[in-house]
């Protein structure tokens, strides 16, 4: 198969976004061109999106199972694990991973559930309460 | 200070990869034209690692751009251009400072960055990937004027959002990373920096002494994905496959995993020296690069339909060791040039 020289959509259907792409023709020049991915390229970010949300909606079910802690919800939905999230919150490694049981995390103080919320980047009561 | 107006009279240039755009309009603002596949190729900016024992986003590393500011750093190194370069601040808000008293000074300052919480960011890239650049050129009523190379037009961020974004956390943290161009003579010996830039990337591509970078590494990746489907299930393959197609066309790679701009740099320093050979390789690079457009489109398919591989694996292997064959010519090639 013999990809499009030039792989550009200029169609505003294709997003919001313009790049910059470059490319090598036939007559062995590199041309840029500005305008939206082609479709080839949608389908591997889609596809890593709709594993992303996946992940996110079994999270969800599984909170109001009660089997696991709103931080894990929250987790798969800023894309973290919890060694990444122990950094960002600033909580040692283990306590994050303590965290996760909701026995433990209806303990928390509220200082520590303060500094989860900060690095969420949302506030005490939506940690609390999933959607 | 506070509701002081400070604009720095900077353009904004789209390019295909965030650093060596941000270099290259750093070097512009100071009426030298650099362009951004010269300030790639000079910076190194070429690269290959596959790294399967480190996951992002769950699937393994492959990364086909150097670590974060090497673009900069080298080519400022090769150049011989007085710049400064502060690995990290431990305090945000000493970091802030000093970006304001650069810009009151009237330096663009250049700034690593993590995507996440870039707001401004299309929305389907924002993953947590913290290895990209934006120059900050000026601050207007607490709100600070970004120069983004991936995007069309020059953004705004407030102060929060750019203390997170400068303090993003995981793999390559920026730490508050920032650099910027003190002086520059106006003769800037570029046939040295092209050499010295191309020997360091030959070395990169096909002699460091470690199986999973550069060329060999290409190699070990396409041993790996002829295994993939029978080891993971055809899901999980196809999961990976894409990762190896993100990273080359998605990222703001310009395409085929900067390929396409490494031949641009080689066809344009061979136009500026006069040189067949340079001229030569960047044929052969330009030839490679249309290969792994048509690596991305053919493997695209085996994304799109998941649970059933339209393509089979090994033929894309095999097509990842041509591509290998190809570019290691290139660097060998090369590697025999005298500039």
């Amino acid at each position: 198969m013999e990809p499009n020289s030039d792989p550009v959509y200029t169609d505003k259907r294709h997003g919001q976004h313009r790049e910059l792409f470059y490319n090598y023709d036939k007559t062995g020049q590199f041309k840029k061109t500005v305008g939206f991915h082609d479709e080839m390229d949608r389908v591997t970010l889609q596809q890593a999106w709709d594993l992303f949300h996946e992940r996110i909606e079994e999270a969800r079910v599984k909170v109001h199972e009660g089997k696991v802690s709103p931080i894990v919800y929250y987790m798969e939905k800023t894309l973290v694990d919890p060694l990444n999230l122990s950094m960002l919150a600033g909580i040692s490694l283990w306590r994050v991973k303590r965290h996760l049981k909701p026995r433990i995390f209806n303990r928390l103080s509220e200082k520590t559930l303060k500094k989860y919320a900060s690095a969420f980047n949302i506030s005490i009561e939506e940690l609390k309460n999933v959607e | 200070m506070e509701s002081g107006k400070m604009m720095i009279n900077y353009e904004h240039r789209q390019a295909g990869h965030c650093e060596s755009g941000a270099t290259s309009n750093l070097f512009n603002f100071k009426g030298i034209a650099l362009s951004e596949p010269m300030a790639f190729g000079i910076g190194n900016g070429l690269y290959f690692s596959y790294l399967p024992f480190l996951k992002l986003q769950f699937a393994p590393m492959i990364s086909f751009r150097n670590l974060p500011n090497t673009v900069f750093h080298r080519s400022m190194k090769y150049l011989k251009v007085d710049a400064t370069v502060i690995k990290k601040f431990k305090d945000p808000k000493e970091s802030m400072l000093r970006l304001d008293q650069n810009l009151q000074k009237g330096i663009p300052t250049g700034m690593q960055v993590g995507v996440f919480n870039l707001t401004f960011f299309p929305p389907e890239y924002r993953m947590h990937y913290n290895m990209h650049n934006i120059v900050c050129f000026g601050k207007e009523d607490g709100v600070y004027h970004i120069s983004d190379t991936v995007m069309e037009h020059p953004q705004i961020l407030t102060y929060d959002d750019l203390v997170r974004v400068r303090y993003a956390k995981g793999p390559f943290a920026p730490k508050g990373k920032m650099y910027w161009i003190n002086n520059i003579d106006k003769e800037l010996d570029i046939r040295s920096a092209v050499a010295a830039g191309i020997r360091k990337t030959v070395y990169e591509m096909i002699k460091v002494p470690f199986p999973l970078i550069g060329v060999k590494g290409l190699r070990w990746m396409a041993k790996d994905l002829k295994k993939w489907p029978k080891k993971l299930g055809n899901e999980k393959a196809s999961f990976y496959l894409g990762q190896i197609l993100r990273m080359s066309e998605d990222f703001g790679t310009g395409g085929a995993g900067f390929r396409y701009i490494y031949g641009a740099f080689l066809k344009e320093s061979g136009e500026k020296f006069n040189h067949l050979e340079l001229l030569e390789a960047s044929d052969m690079m330009g030839k490679a690069a249309n290969r792994w457009r048509e690596f991305a489109y053919i493997g695209a398919r085996n994304c799109k339909n998941r649970s059933q591989p339209q393509e089979d694996y090994g033929m894309l292997a095999n097509m990842l060791v041509e591509i290998a064959g190809m570019e290691e010519k290139v660097y060998q090639k090369l590697d025999k040039i005298k500039l």
